[in-house]
């Protein structure tokens, strides 16, 4: 952008993720709410359309409706509504497992999920007041619902996991009939194509991590009562994320002798087998300096999911040299592990419980694989490299009023 | 601060409509409207049948629905109906169920400070005076302060269909919210649609069901993918009822056997629907049966100009359009895509002059096997297969074509000829067929529908015979070859 001099940041930018605040848990809407904040850094007037809610179970409005500045950013919060809705249930199910839905079907699992008519009718009434609106992630109604209603203002920080719903017809005009995707990998983007034959304008802009300063992984220990080695998880802790099956798969571990303990953050329950009793740490919400002494303290940290498009978790491991292991099911994170040499990937538990035997048994090694990784993350996911390429599709993709 | 002014409350008006993110003409028709009177500074709020982006949702179907809605409908000072039968009638063709369910409407039109309701659909059978569900469908529509209707012919068959006073129902203008939803010019959503950019496109778009009638432009289109011409047939299956599943994949095979037809089915966002229409040349409504065309107005919006067939009130809303071309039957839809070719689309044959033909044999039958063979590269009425494609040699297009030759000389049959120089024969003739006209008409579109299946199995069959003959010959080709080495 440098050699073509300031981009022209004429206009509001709306920044429309489903949740923000304090105490909410969820990568894409991380990344939009600091996005967000260094974009009107750069001199872009930034605003976050946003629910009153924080939390993706319930969707309760737990904050108040109207204009706020939170965090620095101007914020206009709307009632989410959650309805009781006896069709949810099976068609969340149908939904995950992929099973044949026509499009009326598909149609009411989008609107039997948590909507926001206020927000829809503010951007009805004001979408010319935005040059654009930027919606993270692509499943959830704000982005499906806002994006149809003003397709030439809408860019789609996507967030595409190879997962069914990605496949549904309804997303299609989501994913080509819009102004502009942004993508943060490679896999992410190939996934796309496979996806969407014809994809709306693109490109991919990595995505930024915080640096920190430093690290107190002794501290951290002491301050929450941890054992001196364990294994990490952190952020959703629920069955879409492969939580159960990893922490099932954990268990039958410890069963066999592994001698590591659980130490967990982040949102949802933890129901611990009883084999765990003892052995499992939930520290609930953490804050972000405790967070970053988390990874930094931890023998290793696990990525279960198989759904990511990003995994900042991943990273921010890698920055404290921490290694992974990861769910070979992620082309995105395997392919992170592929470049950077600094994690492995397992693709059943038999793998799993190895990877976790050779941090067990052979600490060094473990921590030597971490080696690359803080390079990898520094060379490729800064944030100046990140905000460069929104502006660039900000600017190619909108009109300046 | 007080300045001593007293602000009026702003009218609250309640919109009754199924709404976005549900894909629907009446929903998308709603939401302009709702856009254009929030616009206006009233206060819209919009009820939906189901789940939306509506602020409140209600099954308004039968007599539980209709008195659910009467709670609410004193709120407002204004309520503006979206009416569709489907919306309030369990089974709107039931007699008994309409009439118990009119009669529990009555109940929330009654209460209503200041009713209006814009008809999209009715069947004017429903208002029958000498049945008692006709009877209540009457009391139910003298409740309205106002009932809007998009074309004269609605208006004129809604007031005689159901009684109603005439000064209560309005003309309005069908697309008089719309607002374009793309920003794309021709080019460039061409390109996003894998449409070669000097493709000439024929569209039909919309909910794909037998009324929509795309089965008869894929008919018409065939053996018109001339030199890029192509014929796409854009929408999604309304429901899941069987009959329009079957429809919609009957249609798939159909534009399957047709050069340059494809139906794409799937979702279709306003974005898509607009996109699709600023990249067609002309836009296609074969409808069977329709009240008024929201694609005729969105086709207008960008300046497309399109075919579609005279029923319903398309007549009288192609009247205020500049570029309608209306037709009356299938062979006139032919005729008027075959129109709307654009001459540099169609291959140019060469000079007779500069025919060579060959040394020696039948002068004639060479000539004849020319005339065939030139012929096939150009769109006609009756020819069927792909112009210009219809077989790899010179000659090969020319025996096709000689096998259906027979039947593409009847010509097309018509309804019987109702002229004469004396006007009360002409008159007599009429009446007669008018009359006859349910038992006549359906016999002369299946004779011509026999006709062109006719032709095309003639000639699909000539076809695979000569694609067989090659492969024949192709396989005695290399026996010969293998036992010639072998002899060796």
């Amino acid at each position: 952008m440098s050699s073509t001099g300031a981009p022209d940041r004429r206009g509001r930018i709306g920044l429309v993720p489903a949740r923000f605040g304090e105490g909410m848990v969820g990568g894409a809407e991380i990344v939009l709410a600091e996005m967000g904040r260094r974009l009107r850094d750069r001199g872009w007037d930034v605003e976050v359309l946003t629910t009153c809610a924080l939390d993706h179970f319930g969707w309760e409005n737990v904050l108040p409706a109207g204009e706020s500045v939170e965090q620095g950013l101007a914020v206009r919060r709307f009632p989410a509504v959650f309805d009781d809705d006896a069709e949810r249930g099976w068609l969340n199910h149908a939904v995950a497992t992929g099973q044949p839905l026509g499009l009326v079907e598909q149609q009411r699992w989008m609107n039997a999920n948590m909507r926001s008519p206020e927000m829809y009718h503010h951007l009805l009434d004001h979408g010319d007041e935005y040059r654009a609106l930027v919606f993270a992630p692509y499943m959830f109604w704000p982005a499906y619902a806002g994006s149809q209603l003003l397709p030439d203002k809408s860019v789609l920080l996507a967030c595409l996991h190879d997962e069914p719903a990605a496949y549904l017809d309804l997303f299609a005009p989501v994913l080509s009939g819009i102004a502009g995707l942004l993508f943060m990998t490679e896999p992410e983007h190939e996934l796309a194509h496979r996806v969407s034959p014809k994809l709306a304008p693109h490109s991919v802009v990595g995505c930024g991590v915080e640096i920190p300063e430093s690290y107190d992984a002794a501290g951290f220990k002491e301050r929450y009562g941890l054992p001196d080695r364990f294994v990490l998880y952190a952020g959703r802790r629920e069955g879409a994320k492969g939580w159960e099956d990893m922490l099932a798969a954990f268990g039958r571990a410890v069963e066999g002798g592994l001698p590591l303990s659980l130490v967990t953050f982040g949102s949802g329950e933890v129901h611990p087998p009883a084999s765990l009793e003892g052995k499992v740490f939930d520290l609930g919400f953490l804050p972000d300096a405790e967070r970053d002494n988390a990874f930094a303290a931890a023998e290793v940290y696990i990525q279960s999911s198989r759904y990511e498009a990003f995994s900042r978790t991943v990273m921010e491991a890698w920055l404290a040299g921490t290694p992974v292991i990861a769910n070979g099911g992620s082309d995105v994170v395997r392919w992170h592990c592929e470049r950077s040499g600094a994690g492995l990937v397992y693709d059943d538990e038999a793998e799993f419980v190895e990877c976790l035997r050779l941090v067990a048994e052979a600490p060094e090694l473990a921590r030597r694989l971490a080696k690359g990784g803080r390079d990898y993350v520094l060379e490729h996911y800064t944030w100046e490299q990140m905000l460069d390429g929104v502006e660039k599709g900000l600017v190619e993709w909108t009109t300046a009023p | 601060m007080d300045d001593g002014a007293v602000t009026a409350p702003r009218e609250r008006v309640l919109m009754i409509s199924p709404y976005p993110p549900v894909r629907d003409g009446i929903a998308s028709y709603a939401l302009q409207t709702v856009r254009a009177l929030r616009r206006e500074g009233l206060d819209v709020e919009v009820l939906s049948p189901g789940p939306s982006a509506a602020h409140h949702h209600l099954d308004l179907r039968g007599p539980r629905g209709a008195l659910a809605l009467a709670k609410r409908i004193r709120d407002y000072d204004r309520v503006i109906v979206q009416f569709h039968p489907d919306f309030f009638y369990t089974e709107p063709g039931r007699a008994k169920a309409r009439m118990v369910e009119s009669a529990a409407l009555m109940v929330p039109f009654a209460l209503a400070r200041r009713l209006e309701v814009v008809v999209h659909e009715i069947d004017g059978r429903f208002g029958d005076p000498r049945r008692p569900d006709g009877q209540v469908a009457r009391r139910l529509w003298h409740l309205p302060e106002s009932i809007k209707v998009h074309t004269a012919s609605e208006r004129d068959a809604f007031i005689a269909d159901f009684g109603v006073d005439p000064a209560k129902v309005e003309l309005i203008a069908h697309g008089a919210d719309f607002r374009p939803h793309t920003h794309l010019d021709r080019a460039a959503a061409r390109a996003s649609l894998d449409i070669e950019p000097d493709a000439f496109v024929f569209l039909a778009i919309g909910f794909v069901q037998p009324s929509k009638g795309f089965d008869r432009a894929v008919e018409a289109f065939d053996g018109l993918a001339v030199a890029g011409a192509r014929l796409d047939v854009v929408g999604s299956v309304r429901t899941d009822e069987p009959d329009m599943v079957r429809y919609a994949s009957d249609l798939v095979e159909l534009a399957e056997g047709v050069d340059g037809a494809t139906v794409h089915l799937g979702y279709v966002s306003d974005e898509l629907f607009d996109r699709w229409i600023v990249a067609a040349d002309v836009v296609v409504l074969p409808y069977r049966a329709i009240w008024s065309s929201g694609v005729m107005e969105r086709a207008a919006l960008f300046d497309r100009p399109v075919i579609a067939t005279r029923v319903g009130g398309l007549a009288e809303q192609a009247a205020a359009r500049a570029d309608v071309r209306l037709v009356d039957d299938d062979a006139e839809l032919r005729a008027a895509m075959i129109e709307r070719l654009p001459l540099e689309h169609v291959p140019a044959t060469a000079s007779w002059t500069e025919e060579v033909l060959p040394e020696g044999g039948d002068l004639r039958t060479g000539l004849q096997e020319r005339v065939r063979e030139r012929a096939s590269t150009r769109p006609s009425l009756t020819r069927s297969g792909a112009a210009g494609t219809r077989a790899g040699s010179a000659s090969s297009a020319a025996e096709v074509a000689q096998r259906s030759a027979p039947l593409r000389r009847l010509p097309y049959l018509g309804p019987p000829d109702t002229n004469h120089g004396r006007r009360s024969v002409r008159l007599v003739k009429r009446v007669l067929r008018k009359a006859t006209a349910f038992q006549v008409d359906p016999l002369l579109a299946r004779v011509n529908e026999l006709q062109a299946a006719t032709i095309r199995a003639l000639e699909a069959e000539a076809r695979a015979a000569q694609v067989r003959e090659v492969e024949t010959r192709g396989v005695e080709a290399r026996d010969g070859r293998g036992a010639e080495a072998a002899g060796s």
